[in-house]
């Protein structure tokens, strides 16, 4: 008989998205603060483990219905575009810059190329971590 | 309830729209008309006004903080008393609240209710099992918790 874990289901509704905002919040803060695309993707990939803990993997399954090593790859892809990208500019590989416009509703925003590359972080992170806990947790 | 407070967000975006200002001032204005405006047409929903509802949030908050304090004095008192004079127990406790939400929210205020503790919840979700510090005051503590936190809840639900 499986103890009735209600108390637990129900928290973990409200949670996961507490936990996934801040997470997104702690990767864009990467910049000039603590943070960043690595301890991004690791918190977002928590917040699916602990769906995963409260319920089942069928409904991490369900929730995100693609294949995780096919985001890994993305990531990646993404990671070495961005570096490719330099050399349309002539300078050498991986070289990043960054500079101010002028965004409605937002004003002064400094858009730098280092967080494409950390988007590509992001998801090798998640993909890679996920695929660790999916791997481990259908073992029969 | 819910879509009370959608119309209420929808005017103050639209107060928003109208002063071309995006800032916290001119929301909070707009939110308060809105508030007038619904109070004024309040007839017009099937349902009581969502700010009667929000009082009951605010008493449900206050009987939290209130119950975390005493629960804290009471622990205290227990464990610096010289002779320990406590007899445990479990004991089940009906409950006629329905919803995963409403179950979960008198679990964690039970939990933190002086001597009581909640171990388990059955099957069909209409018992409780709560672990007593004392299990002798077994019928004081059932009324007190349905007189006072399930109608609490039942206040914010119905």
């Amino acid at each position: 008989m499986r103890p009735n874990d209600v108390i637990l289901k129900t928290a973990t509704q409200l949670v996961t998205f507490i936990i996934i905002i801040f997470s997104i919040y702690v990767f864009l803060a990467g910049h000039h603060n603590p943070g960043g695309g690595f301890i991004g993707g690791l918190m977002t990939a928590a917040a699916f483990v602990l769906i995963g803990i409260a319920f089942d993997i069928k409904t991490i399954k369900r929730i995100l219905p693609f294949d995780f090593k096919i985001l890994t790859a993305t990531g990646l892809l993404i990671a070495v575009l961005t570096g490719i990208g330099s050399f349309v500019f002539d300078s050498p590989f991986l070289s990043h810059t960054y500079d101010y416009f002028y965004l409605p509703l937002l004003g002064k925003t400094e858009l730098a190329t280092a967080l494409l590359f950390d988007i590509g972080v992001y998801f090798v992170v998640i993909g890679v971590t996920l695929t660790i806990i999916y791997t481990i947790g259908e073992d029969n | 309830m819910a879509f009370q407070l959608l119309i209420n967000l929808t005017i103050s975006f639209v107060w928003m729209f109208l002063y071309n200002a995006w800032d916290l001032p001119t929301f909070i204005i707009g939110y308060v008309v809105g508030g007038l405006i619904l109070f004024v047409v309040r007839r017009f929903f099937h349902q009581p006004l969502y700010l009667i509802k929000v009082y009951a949030i605010i008493k449900l908050i206050l009987l939290f903080f209130k119950e975390l304090f005493l629960s804290n004095v009471t622990v205290v008192k227990h464990v610096l008393s010289p002779k320990l004079n406590i007899k445990p127990g479990i004991f089940a406790l009906e409950t006629d609240l329905k919803t995963d939400w409403e179950i979960t929210l008198l679990s964690s205020l039970i939990t933190l209710t002086p001597g009581t503790l909640v171990v388990d919840i059955s099957e069909d979700q209409r018992t409780l099992y709560i672990h007593a510090m004392n299990i002798e005051d077994i019928e004081v503590s059932i009324s007190a918790i349905k007189n006072s936190f399930e109608r609490a809840i039942m206040e914010v639900s119905q």
